[in-house]
């Protein structure tokens, strides 16, 4: 059963979408992140013009992720001023990076900086992921105990300015880490198509040393906020954004996030994150192996005639 | 268009204008629909040749869509690493292009004829001014030109071969069959990505590698139903849009939440 897409302006096979979106929609709700460095890879792999698929995967994220954080905040897992403090960086940065992606269209780079930013982050995010949770499951494996965790915080976080109380998370740090932090992922989010969680969520936990508890539920606050702002700028500026394509993806990402969750709880927490790891390596190696690889095919068309 | 210096044939004696050769064409379809269902089409074209001499007779179909200018980029090696170029723009690219034909272009008439007439893809009008000139739009420097120098060709060809696999153009020397007599058809096959617009189909006669009879008929692509009016709004009013979009995608997630909740 295939469905033209309006503003794709291709047509596709109905529930081949929404089997995409499923499967994502598994693997979001199994490690709490939105998935969408995973989702616009595939559908520009799928025929979707990558344009329309970073700009239509921001609804579907900000959906999903709208999904989840109710479920947090039920279990008063959000800390809503540090959340607030990131969204407003996610604000500036969404505002720059869409029209950092608009710039970069028009100058027929766009392919190279997602390439590059897929390879870039996704490998080093993956690899350290990968590294860290391999070394627990081995230490594990080996009747070792844990190290414990280093609980000074770097000195640079109390010595900036503007410090501002967190309660909920027992902070009392500078805004600026935040800020900086939630307008860099909103910049990604624009020029990636993704909610930014693979780097928000370690970010937090490592750079700001929020507490665990509270990381997940808060950095979905931050993605529903810029997500939903790129959205709205990507269809506003770009006109880019496919509704159809977007409610295909939600309907099976729905589903596929709950079944997600379910299916975590019988894993280790260290062995999802290996999981994921792998996930995550695998994703930037491919999207940046075209970089180094002679193209078949030398000229590429690029959409934006019309500018 | 009819060509004066046709050569007379011996036999009949000065063909009086009552018994020109005429071609006659129609589609059986003017208007595509592109709805939620939309996965190409295929218009057939069917027509006769009048032709009281019976000489040798060729005919030739060509479609042409809605303009549109095509931005073209070379991937390039810098440092190992493969970058596209500063794209370039080519103006009078036909977003759709079809030429079809009873026996391959090239024995049908000259080069030069082909040429004038923009019959086959290798005689499209992809180009641009004379000169290369540098366009600017939203501070970003784009080149526009005709003559890119030796590799012209290549560009060329390359905007060609890229349009080609997409299904946007193509030629096809078997492409119209004479049925009977004077009868002949002629399948035009619009892929799913066809621009929507007006089409403009040249129904051309030749003979002695002369273009003898024209005629011209319109087709009409056009978005249909939700899908028209979805393209309109997000067109129109990209931001009423973008926002109703994202206010849709939020309730559903919220919706979604609470059908699943299991506390």
């Amino acid at each position: 059963m295939d469905i033209y897409l309006p503003i794709a302006e291709v047509s596709v096979n109905a529930p081949l979408i929404v089997a995409l979106g499923a499967l994502v929609g598994f693997i979001s709700g199994m490690f709490g992140i939105g998935g969408g460095f995973l989702m616009t890879p595939m559908l520009v792999f799928f025929g979707i013009p990558a344009p329309v698929a970073v700009a239509s995967m921001a609804n579907h994220v900000a959906a999903s992720s709208m999904s989840s954080v109710i479920a947090y905040s039920r279990r008063r897992a959000v800390d809503l001023r540090m959340g607030a403090v990131l969204a407003a960086g996610g604000i500036i940065g969404a505002f720059v990076g869409v029209e950092l992606f608009r710039w970069l269209r028009l100058l027929g780079q766009a392919d190279l900086v997602v390439s590059v930013s897929y390879l870039l982050f996704l490998s080093i995010i993956g690899g350290l992921m990968l590294m860290e949770s391999l070394g627990t499951i081995l230490r594990r494996r080996r009747g070792e105990t844990q190290p414990p965790r280093r609980d000074r915080r770097p000195v640079w976080l109390y010595g900036l300015p503007f410090k501002m109380r967190f309660p909920r998370s027992r902070l009392y740090i500078s805004v600026i880490p935040p800020l900086a932090l939630g307008a860099f992922v909103g910049v990604l989010s624009a020029i990636m198509g993704v909610g930014g969680g693979f780097i928000l969520v370690p970010a937090m936990i490592y750079v700001l040393r929020m507490p665990a508890g509270t990381v997940v539920g808060t950095s979905l606050l931050q993605i529903i906020v810029t997500t939903a702002l790129t959205g709205v700028l990507q269809a506003g500026r770009n006109q880019t954004v496919d509704i159809v394509l977007a409610t295909l993806l939600l309907v099976g990402g729905i589903v596929g996030a709950q079944y997600g969750a379910r299916a975590s709880s019988r894993f280790r927490a260290e062995e999802l994150r290996a999981i994921l790891a792998l996930i995550v390596l695998l994703v930037g190696l491919r999207m940046g192996l075209g970089l180094f690889f002679a193209p078949d095919e030398p000229f590429v068309l690029m959409a934006g005639a019309n500018g | 268009m009819i060509a004066a210096d046709v050569p007379t044939p011996p036999l009949p004696p000065s063909p009086a204008p009552a018994s020109a050769p005429v071609i006659s064409a129609a589609l059986t379809d003017t208007t595509v629909q592109v709805s939620s269902d939309f996965r190409g089409a295929r218009i057939v074209l069917y027509g006769a040749v009048f032709d009281a001499a019976a000489r040798p007779s060729d005919v030739v179909v060509l479609v042409r869509g809605p303009e549109q200018p095509v931005r073209i980029a070379r991937k390039q090696q810098v440092m190992g690493l493969w970058l596209n170029s500063r794209p370039v723009v080519f103006h009078g690219a036909p977003g759709f292009y079809r030429a079809a034909s009873n026996r391959p272009l090239g024995d049908i008439a000259t080069f030069s004829t082909l040429r004038r007439l923009r019959a086959g893809v290798d005689h499209l009008a992809i180009n641009a001014p004379a000169e290369q000139r540098i366009e600017t739009r939203y501070g970003v420097r784009d080149v526009v030109v005709s003559r890119l120098g030796p590799d012209y060709y290549d560009w060329r060809r390359a905007v060609v071969r890229l349009k080609e696999q997409s299904g946007l153009y193509h030629e096809d020397g078997r492409g119209v069959r004479f049925v009977d007599q004077g009868l002949f058809r002629a399948e035009i096959a619009l892929p799913t990505g066809a621009p929507t617009g007006v089409y403009q189909a040249d129904i051309l006669l030749f003979q002695d590698g002369k273009p003898v009879s024209r005629r011209t008929r319109t087709l009409t692509v056009e978005k249909v139903g939700v899908e028209r009016a979805l393209y309109v709004w997000a067109h129109k009013r990209p931001w009423s849009y973008g926002l109703a979009a994202m206010a849709f995608a939020l309730v559903a997630g919220w919706a979604a939440s609470a059908a699943f909740r299991r506390d």
